[in-house]
């Protein structure tokens, strides 16, 4: 060891010390992030940490409406619980509302305003300001409002109800435009064409499923997707159990088990698009059988004479005792209960079916009453403009009119109609020739992939809004629809963005849509329907009122029953069905089988493909997830020598797509089904490029009536390709092989 | 010695307990079990069960705390189907409690198969032992793609690789309704003060959850239903859980 | 005994001794070569499965345990070889196990080592795998002593203890006998091992009373060991697992298996430590008829399995068996039947059984065989219980493949640096069975 001297020794310590320290120094200096084990010594002013707090609002992951309260913890949503007070939910809530949280937490939301600067559909999208966004859209419709031109500005929504759609109506109307629709694939359009014939309403009726003691189904998934899928279920739990000593019966008539379908007591397979002659039949059955005591009896029998259950039955592939059986027991029970949708009412002769439907519920005499069909004709709010829904040759004509350059402004709001129509209508193609196109979207989903400006939309959990739901509960009620969070990103309510814009064109728009913002407007129209209902005409309550509605989230008048107790429907509209069976698009020599679409409880449409707890929850019938299947029955595979995983090759008149086979054992033979939902070109990462969609091939056939597209009047070839692709499911054997699993003592195998 | 005796002699009961505080059990309904699923999205979002993604379900390792079962019965058109959700039974006399060799689960007070993540080594054996096949594994670290993980539930763990996990009651929320009932006088938990996700979201009214130790609780009076029954009752595993079967109009 | 006529003591100890002493190129080649097979298909797939997670395997929801519990068991069955010939036969007083023993220990040992590896490969969290053992620990927790697994930590680490201490107790006269043939450090080194081993009567008494001693108390631990090892499968209520048969037909499997392994050692000490004169046609008669005899009580094992099963008719058990010979993995499950139960009997007639390179391809044959009744066992079972929604596959994945080749290579390894270390035959014992040499010999 060599020989330290003090004096350098004292140098190497100073060193040693100013360099730790100035280590020190830089160390704490340094911006770090910051890890603070306690965060919050002096909390925020919003909310108590580890306090949770529950507001209530309404879901918007389908039509039904129901209410639900959502928990928040330190200002972020955890959990969708079903509001315990709102009549349509009552607490509970089904998994598309459960995934809700998916969708405010999606990583791939819009979140500012973006310009397309490639060409259209290219997606070569830039940030932009919301001035900048909210100035192009303004100029551009007021310069078209002064050259009186509004009537090019077309605005295309999803289905919106509530002021919100008042909202959208006021500001077409003062716009000088006609052009509000609304579309949306899953709007049971038929059904209520059909109600309007049968019963003169043009509605959704209440179907008081909770209390009849016979369900009747005819390809109405009501379980799954049909109207209110949380608040059948409700009613169908009650059905079965919730009365001592009573077990109500349901059947159900498709050519492919549906969710509804699987807890039937019966399941009948009749031939696809006969479902409006088996119900004739039945009707006449019931009718022959002398148990229609009505005074138009004869004129009934008249009518029916040519839907005698062995015609019917011939037709329908459905035998005579089962007719025979069924309209007997229809009949006999207390309160019976007769509803149609799905494919059903998705034929050519849709219409025709429902009201066919309609009458057997008419026969039995459970009009307005416990256990049948009740109609409200008395909606929670007196201001609603009536329903624009779009049928599908509305949507063809709007694609004529976008191909012929008579839309200059196009704005589309949580619709997505690239997807939901067939590709052969030429949506997407038309948008090109659109000069402006404005999409609200919360995600980028295929249309809002051909737009020209983008401005995002907010959740509904970040959104202030309303709802009367349709299909009601026999009663008015009115959901609040409240922020549960704050709005995350640069995204504004659709609401709020109506009202900005309608500052940016000016005129007389802000002088009558003159309200800062949705909140704002809901509570002044609030207001107004509170005043309309007191019986002073004040308003010095409504603040409290207000208040008490935030706090549950609803308003409903139980009891408040108003409609017409004796609805008439006449024997007549029976005799004037002229087909009662459905069409197809292509011959039976060449295109083999029908194609059978159906709605998912995963995805419905395809507006829940973008959520991965719904593309990981397993399909309830199949146990399939992360894509497409066909379905194909047991029997007809082996004849065509197809087993499960080989890619089929569906053709269609309209087109074609590929998809592996699955074997599933409750489907007609000569019936494939593919599920709706998949095959998102766009989306975001969890939807797109998985799996087909169906409608695509769905050839353009509509309802002789209403014109709503006829979805289930395809017919398609089916041929193996050859090439196989492993479908992922999370069941194993689904055969009790003799296990005693369901129960003690009952054979299930 | 009289102490090791009876020390003993507790040890070797199964659960360790002579008599349970609560006995947390459920009943499933079957005749009202719609097969639609909304308890197992619901159990996704109480208990931050992982996104696994579709590789990861191709290679069948999902995570599935709830599973909605399916089975056949019949031939076309004469087909029916019956739709069992599947559960951790909270057997009492559980097969994969014994299994464990680090204790990572035990039978609780309550009557509940509890699993302590921090203390589970991943040995895997419960989850071979199990004859209802509710447990699962987490082969990796799951992580949420941003801003998904703002969802989590701050009242549950998220679970790193290597660890075991199964449905737990929504232990969370029964000790969130002790402590409230603690703080509001000391008393008991009430019938219907505590339900896990599952339950309060079925549509159907199928799954009632309760304290079978409560002579008037709902869910005491639907176990003694004559329609009862429990899975794989041969097995002696004595769950916790009643389905009762499909009945007949 | 000696094919090539009597050696001399002297010729022993040279013979033995400069396998030891002198090492050529092709050793280190060997060496290097296991140690890569070790490194790179062994510990850089665990490596990179401690990072990743268990995930990097195969297993899934449904066959949670795979190959790397199938490995497990496989390599604590093939470490039963020593015991039986070390223990067994020297309490019967065979004379054909002189030779052979000594490696045939090393043998349980390696295979033991490497079966703790494939405990810590397959556990989820093997930094917290201390937690089953009952050491002090801040949690106050004691482990579960009524989980099989704990049975498995308790026998194992207890084999592993006292085949250690039987193998080295009885080395120590050979060590002694290297100390004397070697110069310098070695000569230091073997001192320490041997103990200052001199030789006396009185030495010698000892060592043999205590031998018989650990010989007796290694027997059980052999048997229990892998009862309880099997008893990780029966304990479960999974069908194709809780049977009672699964002691016997593990621990039968074992010395199966281990005996086979033994065949396949003594060939290649043979050969490259040219030791054809003291392992002759005697040993590979000897252990051929033990391996029929091995054979036949495997046979008669697995038929009870099936007459069980059919005769028993429970509808879990006939669906986890038919799944196994009817199934995905039927043609490894045949393959199984065939190496294990046919094939040996190729070894009745006494032309195959004094052939070493027939005898080599049965042995290995066999020892393939095993490994597939194991995984059999894991992967065949499991997706088959009792909820039929609930069954599923398994198929191993690239990692699981590598790391069971890799582990073949620690073993090795192991073997290798074993045989430069100690005298892979026992130099006393075969003395013992020289004829005595006159006085001027």
């Amino acid at each position: 060891m060599s020989k330290i001297s003090r004096r350098d020794l004292l140098q190497y310590i100073g060193a040693g010390g100013i360099g730790a320290v100035g280590g020190v120094l830089y160390g704490e200096g340094v911006q770090r992030k910051v890890e603070l084990l306690i965060p919050q010594v002096i909390p925020p002013e919003d909310y108590s940490p580890g306090v949770a707090t529950w507001y209530n609002t309404v879901c918007n992951q389908c039509s039904a409406g129901c209410g639900i309260t959502v928990r928040i913890r330190e200002g972020k949503a955890k959990k969708i619980e079903g509001n315990p007070v709102h009549p349509i939910s009552q607490g509970r809530t089904c998994a598309r509302g459960q995934a809700g949280l998916n969708a405010l937490y999606n990583p791939d939301r819009i979140r500012t305003p973006m310009q397309n600067v490639g060409q259209t559909g290219a997606g070569r999208f830039v940030e932009i300001s919301w001035d900048e966004a909210l100035t192009t859209v303004g100029s551009r419709i007021s310069r078209l409002k002064i050259e009186g031109k509004a009537n090019s500005v077309r605005l295309l929504s999803g289905q919106v109800r509530g002021h919100l759609d008042e909202l959208f109506a006021q500001f077409m109307d003062l716009l000088g435009s006609e052009h509000y629709q609304q579309y949306d694939f899953t709007y049971p359009g038929t059904i209520r064409a059909a109600n309007r014939i049968s019963f003169g309403v043009e509605q959704l009726p209440y179907y008081d499923i909770k209390n009849a003691d016979f369900l009747l189904s005819f390809g109405a998934d009501y379980l799954g997707t049909w109207l209110s899928p949380v608040h059948h279920s409700l009613a169908y739990g009650h059905l079965r159990q919730g009365r001592a000593g009573q077990r109500g019966k349901t059947v159900q008539i498709e050519p492919r088990m549906s969710l509804s379908g699987a807890s039937a007591d019966e399941w009948i397979p009749a031939r696809p698009g006969t479902e409006g002659l088996l119900a004739l039949g039945i009707a006449n059955a019931i009718v022959g059988a002398g148990r229609y005591l009505g005074s138009d009896r004869d004129q009934w029998s008249v009518a029916l004479e040519a839907y005698s259950p062995s015609v019917v039955s011939g037709k329908t592939d459905v035998s005579e005792d089962i007719i025979v059986r069924i309209a007997k027991e229809f009949s006999d029970n207390k309160s019976s209960l007769a509803i149609a949708g799905g494919a059903a009412a998705a034929g050519t002769n849709a219409v025709a079916t429902v009201v066919a439907v309609n009458a057997l519920n008419y026969l039995v005499g459970n009009l307005n009453q416990p256990g049948g069909v009740i109609f409200n004709s008395n909606s929670a709010f007196s201001t609603m403009p009536s329903s624009n829904q779009a049928s599908f040759q509305e949507m063809l004509d709007l694609v004529d009119a976008m191909e012929s350059g008579e839309v200059e402004v196009l704005l589309v709001n949580d619709t997505n109609p690239v997807f939901a129509l067939p590709d052969h209508v030429g949506f997407r193609r038309a948008m090109e020739k659109v000069a402006l196109v404005v999409a609200l979207s919360t995600f980028h989903d295929e249309t809002t992939q051909m737009a020209d400006l983008i401005l995002p939309t907010s959740t509904y959990l970040e959104s202030w809004g309303d709802d009367a739901p349709d299909p009601g509960v026999g009663f008015p009620v009115a959901s609040i629809s409240q922020p549960v969070i704050a709005k995350l990103y640069d995204a504004i309510p659709v609401g709020d963005i109506v009202l900005s814009m309608a500052r940016q064109i000016g005129g007389e728009l802000p002088v009558s849509m003159h309200w800062s913002s949705m909140e704002e407007f809901i509570k002044d129209r609030w207001r107004e329907e509170y005043v309309s209902r007191a019986s002073d005409g004040e308003d010095q309550d409504f603040e409290s009122f207000w208040r008490a509605a935030l706090e549950a989230g609803v308003w409903g008048q139980p009891g408040a029953i108003d409609s017409d107790p004796s609805v008439p429907s006449s024997a007549s509209i029976i005799a004037s069905i002229a087909d009662p069976e459905s069409k197809f698009a292509g011959n039976e020599s060449d295109y083999a089988f029908v194609l059978h679409p159906y709605l998912t409880a995963t995805f419905l449409d395809g507006r829940g493909a973008n959520l991965p707890w719904l593309q990981e929850m397993p399909d309830p019938m199949t146990s399939v997830v992360y894509g497409s299947w066909a379905e194909l029955n047991p029997v007809t595979a082996d004849e065509m020598g197809i087993r499960e995983g080989d890619i089929l090759d569906i053709e269609s008149p309209a087109g074609s797509i590929r998809v592996p086979a699955l074997i599933f054992p409750a489907i007609r033979p000569g019936v494939v089904a593919i599920p709706i939902g998949q095959g998102h070109a766009e989306y975001g990462r969890y939807a797109k490029d998985r799996g087909v969609n169906p409608i695509n091939i769905v050839a353009p056939l509509m309802d002789d009536q209403t014109g709503d597209l006829a979805w289930a009047a395809t017919r398609v070839k089916v041929k193996a390709t050859g090439e196989r692709l492993h479908i992922i499911k999370t069941g194993g054997v689904s055969r009790t092989l003799g296990r005693q699993i369901l129960g003690p003592s009952n054979d299930h195998s | 010695m009289s102490t090791i005796v009876e020390k003993f002699r507790q040890y070797r009961k199964p659960g360790y307990y002579e008599k349970y505080d609560y006995h947390w059990a459920m009943t499933i309904d079957l005749d009202r079990c719609t097969g639609c699923e909304a308890c197992m999205v619901a159990c996704q979002a109480e208990n931050n069960i992982p996104i696994v993604g579709e590789e990861q379900y191709a290679m069948n390792r999902e995570i599935q705390w709830i599973r909605i079962e399916r089975y056949w019965e019949g031939e076309y058109p004469n087909i029916k189907m019956n739709f069992m959700p599947m559960l951790c039974q909270q057997c009492d006399d559980a097969p994969c409690e014994t299994a464990c060799p680090v204790f990572a689960t035990y039978h609780n007070q309550d009557g509940l198969n509890t699993q302590i993540y921090n203390r589970c080594i991943g040995t895997r054996t419960c989850a071979v032992y199990c004859p209802y096949e509710v447990r699962y594994f987490n082969w990796f670290t799951y992580t949420w793609d941003e801003p998904l993980e703002q969802q989590l539930n701050p009242d549950v763990s998220v679970r790193e690789k290597g660890i075991m996990e199964k449905c737990t009651f929504c232990i969370q929320r029964i000790r969130i309704a002790k402590d409230l009932a603690k703080d509001d006088d000391r008393r008991r938990v009430r019938d219907g003060e505590v339900i896990p996700a599952c339950v309060q979201s079925c549509p159907t009214e199928a799954l009632i959850f309760g304290n079978s130790n409560d002579p008037e609780a709902k869910v005491t009076k639907m176990m003694n239903n004559h329609r009862g029954y429990k899975v794989l009752e041969e097995l002696n595993t004595t769950p916790s859980i009643v389905y009762l079967t499909k009945a007949h109009s | 005994m000696f094919d090539h006529g009597q050696p001399t003591y002297a010729e022993v100890n040279k013979d033995i001794i400069s396998t030891m002493l002198e090492t050529g190129p092709k050793y280190w080649i060997l060496l290097g070569s296991t140690m890569s097979l070790a490194g790179i298909f062994f510990f850089m797939p665990w490596i990179y499965q401690l990072f990743v997670g268990v995930g990097a395997a195969g297993m899934n929801r449904n066959a949670v345990w795979g190959t790397y519990l199938s490995n497990f068991i496989f390599w604590i069955g093939l470490s039963h070889s020593g015991t039986l010939l070390s223990a067994v036969l020297h309490i019967t007083n065979s004379p054909w196990r002189k030779s052979i023993y000594r490696s045939a220990e090393a043998m349980t040992l390696f295979s033991l080592i490497t079966a703790a590896l494939f405990v810590m490969v397959h556990v989820g969290r093997v930094w917290f795998v201390h937690w089953s053992f009952p050491i002090p620990n801040q949690m106050g927790l004691w482990p579960n002593f009524r989980s099989p697994l704990m049975f498995d930590v308790m026998a194992i680490t207890t084999y592993l203890t006292a085949s250690s201490i039987f193998i080295y107790m009885g080395s120590v006269p050979d060590f002694a006998a290297v100390r004397d043939a070697s110069t310098g450090v070695r000569r230091r080194l073997y001192a320490v091992f041997s103990f200052g081993w001199r030789g006396t009567a009185r030495e010698w008494h000892t060592l043999g009373w205590a031998y018989t001693f650990f010989a007796v108390f290694v027997i059980p631990l052999a048997v229990s060991v892998h009862s309880i090892v099997s008893w990780d499968f029966a304990l479960s209520a999974v069908p194709g697992f809780h049977h009672t048969i699964f002691a016997p037909y593990f621990v039968t499997g074992a010395i199966y298996s281990g005996t086979a392994g033994i065949v396949t050692v003594m060939y290649c000490l043979r050969k490259f430590l040219n030791f054809e004169r003291y392992i002759g046609q005697v040993h590979l008669d000897s252990l051929g008829k033990l391996l029929i005899a091995l054979s036949l009580i495997w046979s008669y094992i697995n038929v009870l399995e099936l007459f069980t099963t059919w005769y028993g008719g429970s509808s879990f058990e006939l669906e986890a068996l038919s799944f196994r010979m009817t199934g995905f993995y039927a043609p490894l499950y045949w393959e199984m039947i065939l190496f294990c139960a046919f094939v040996p009997l190729l070894m009745l007639t006494r032309k195959i059984r004094w052939s070493w390179n027939k005898m080599l391809v049965i042995s290995i044959l066999i020892n393939i065989g095993m490994l597939t009744e194991r995984f059999i066992i894991v992967a065949t079972s499991q997706p088959r219980k009792f909820l039929p929604d609930a069954f599923g596959f398994y198929v191993p994945s690239w990692i699981e493949i590598s790391i069971t080749i890799g582990s073949f290579g620690i073993f090795m390894t192991l073997f290798l640096i074993f045989i430069k270390w100690v005298p892979s035959i026992s130099i006393y014992e075969v003395k013992e069975t020289l004829k005595p040499l006159r006085r001027d010999a």
